[in-house]
């Protein structure tokens, strides 16, 4: 479905967005299926893999199905990590000047240990009047799998400026699950003072689940992520 | 002890955080290592866990260290594991050894990467022969090899139970897809579900006075005589044997009537399951048959399913080029089943792989 962009100071205006979070929290997902979505809208989207820990894994496997849904990927393709084996921890060059390409930046922070410090790898990141940066919560995940826990982590993030909440099970997820997950992060998110930009659900559930009850956005993302087999 | 899960629920966990979260629903104390892909996160979970939990840790110097101060923790009764990889697993060969003489019970977590050497730092199965037969003795060790989270986390717990036990160092083989995919598990308190926690104790500084009060506690890895080493290692030897048929796991499904077993372990078992499946749906005749403890190995239920089953093909499917197939065939010799390999090693084993070298073989 693609949306008519339309000339408002809104979309007018540059997307900078950071996904942190907990490690396996579902920031990869998120940050893929956002991209896809403001491509669809016709703009200019480049998708950064910014983990610096493991920086052959995530979006790599990935790269050509995204690049054939017309994203700009910056991710190591197989060709490029000869010879560069262990690194301990690596930026690539191209993520680093991420922000001096045309268009939206969708920055997927991986690793979720620090948070949204490995940004400041990122030129003009903090200075970007543009960048926010957007904490993706997943209840199932035991660090954050309560109220105190889950307000405990993000005050742990850093820079935090809205979260997405995202609760799952892989393929065992219910409505019931995410709905009471969701609840408690929207819960947290409150009192926290920070707005949930929206809860993302698999698209299964389409049509057949109406979460509007929990008072905030639904969208319903496709799962890329099962298919990144190394 | 604090509860460490409170009430039983799924949760979505890598298999690095799920081998943290069972180590300290198990009861272990401390964990002793030293980094290494694609283990860390078990470290980095646990660092994070334990202060909460009153458990520790320590980071040694390097993987020779972490494997000796295992050792030395559990003589003073303390449960205490550690968690490697690659070379990693190679330096820790030394410790493990040590283990095994001294019939201490070690438990240490395996996340399998690309070999030899460093190799590469997520997946490989090419640590099974360093895991079952590492180390200069005769492979007196117990080995676990997990398919999914919800077995990571289920043979962690009983790792600990069957190293204090058995006093045989013990040893649960994950690889880094195991380690770092993403899928739900069940966590739960052990004991609440009836699992008994093994007591542990000291091997060391025991009361009463030797000789009077009670034996002396030999623990020892080094003989002065040959023939002294000789009654030992018989003795661990029939010990070994002994227990094997209490402690041996395995996993079979639709073997009567098969006309070729698929022989594969750990997460490469999922391929296999999967291929089974699509085979019979095809009509074609095909077993599964998995191992669950590559030592001891479930070499007699083996036999009985080829037995039963009639099937004249065996297929062995790995991630390394001959580790598994080794094991298999020395417990199975003097059958005239015809053996087939699919040897893929440092990658991944897809349910299609196995289909399509099932179907060459048997056309």
């Amino acid at each position: 479905m693609l949306e008519v962009l339309k000339f408002t100071a809104e979309d007018r205006a540059r997307i900078v967005e950071a996904f942190i979070g907990e490690y396996a929290s579902g920031k990869s997902e998120i940050a893929i299926n956002r991209a896809v979505e403001i491509k669809r809208k016709g703009r200019t989207v480049t998708i950064v893999d910014l983990d610096t820990v493991e920086p052959f894994y995530t979006l790599r496997p990935l790269k050509n199905r995204l690049q054939e849904l017309g994203l700009n990927v910056i991710s190591y393709s197989k060709s490029d990590t000869f010879g560069l084996g262990e690194t301990g921890a690596m930026l690539n060059p191209q993520a680093k000047w991420a922000l001096m390409n045309e268009g939206d930046i969708i920055l997927d922070v991986g690793y979720g240990v620090y948070g949204a410090q490995t940004l400041n790898l990122v030129e003009g990141a903090y200075e970007s009047p543009y960048l926010r940066i957007i904490a993706v919560v997943n209840y199932t995940r035991p660090m954050t799998n309560s109220l105190s826990r889950i307000k405990e982590y993000i005050k742990e993030l850093g820079r935090v400026d809205a979260i997405v909440a995202n609760t799952h099970l892989g393929d065992d997820t219910t409505p019931d699950l995410i709905r009471k997950g969701n609840k408690v992060i929207i819960k947290a998110a409150i009192e926290l003072g920070l707005p949930v930009d929206y809860m993302a659900v698999d698209k299964k559930f389409f049509e057949i689940e109406d979460f509007s009850d929990l008072g905030v956005k639904v969208k319903f993302i496709e799962r890329y992520m099962p298919a990144a087999m190394w | 002890m604090q509860k460490v899960v409170e009430n039983t629920k799924k949760a979505f966990l890598t298999g690095n955080e799920a081998a943290a979260w069972a180590a300290l629903a198990a009861g272990a104390e401390i964990m002793f290592g030293y980094p290494i892909t694609p283990q860390n996160e078990i470290m980095h979970y646990w660092t994070r866990l334990a202060p909460k939990y009153g458990r520790n840790f320590l980071q040694t110097e390097d993987e020779i260290s972490a494997g000796f101060t295992v050792c030395g923790a559990v003589q003073a009764g303390k449960k205490a594991f550690t968690a490697t990889a690659g070379p990693g697993n190679t330096l820790m060969q030394e410790p493990f050894s040590m283990a095994e003489a001294m019939r201490l019970p070690l438990v240490a977590i395996i996340q399998q990467r690309g070999g030899p050497s460093s190799g590469t730092v997520i997946y490989s199965q090419q640590e099974v022969t360093l895991t079952t037969f590492g180390g200069n003795g005769e492979g007196h060790r117990i080995v676990y090899s997990t398919s999914s989270h919800q077995e990571i986390y289920d043979y962690i717990i009983k790792a600990f139970n069957t190293a204090w036990k058995y006093r045989f160092p013990t040893f649960v083989l994950g690889d880094g897809y195991q380690a770092k995919m993403r899928e739900p598990l069940e966590m739960y308190d052990p004991e609440e579900r009836g699992i008994e926690l093994v007591k542990t104790f000291p091997l060391v500084g025991l009361e009463g006075k030797i000789g009077e009060e009670r034996e002396p506690q030999h623990l020892c890895n080094i003989y002065s005589m040959e023939e002294e080493l000789y009654e030992v290692v018989m003795k661990f030897a029939a010990e070994y044997e002994a227990i094997s048929p209490e402690v041996v796991e395995y996993e079979e499904k639709e073997c009567e009537d098969a006309e070729i077993l698929i022989l594969a372990h750990g997460v490469v078992s999922r391929a296999a399951d999967d291929a089974v499946k699509a085979l019979r749906a095809q009509g074609i005749k095909a077993g599964y048959f998995r191992p669950i403890t590559l030592r001891p190995f479930p070499g007699k239920q083996l036999r009985e399913a080829i037995a039963k089953s009639g099937a004249k093909k065996m297929l062995i499917a790995e991630s390394a080029y001959g580790q598994f197939d080794r094991l298999v065939k020395q417990e199975i010799y003097g059958e005239t089943i015809q053996i087939n390999n699919l040897f893929m090693p440092g990658v991944g084993i897809i349910d299609t792989d196995i289909i399509s070298k099932v179907k060459s073989i048997i056309d």
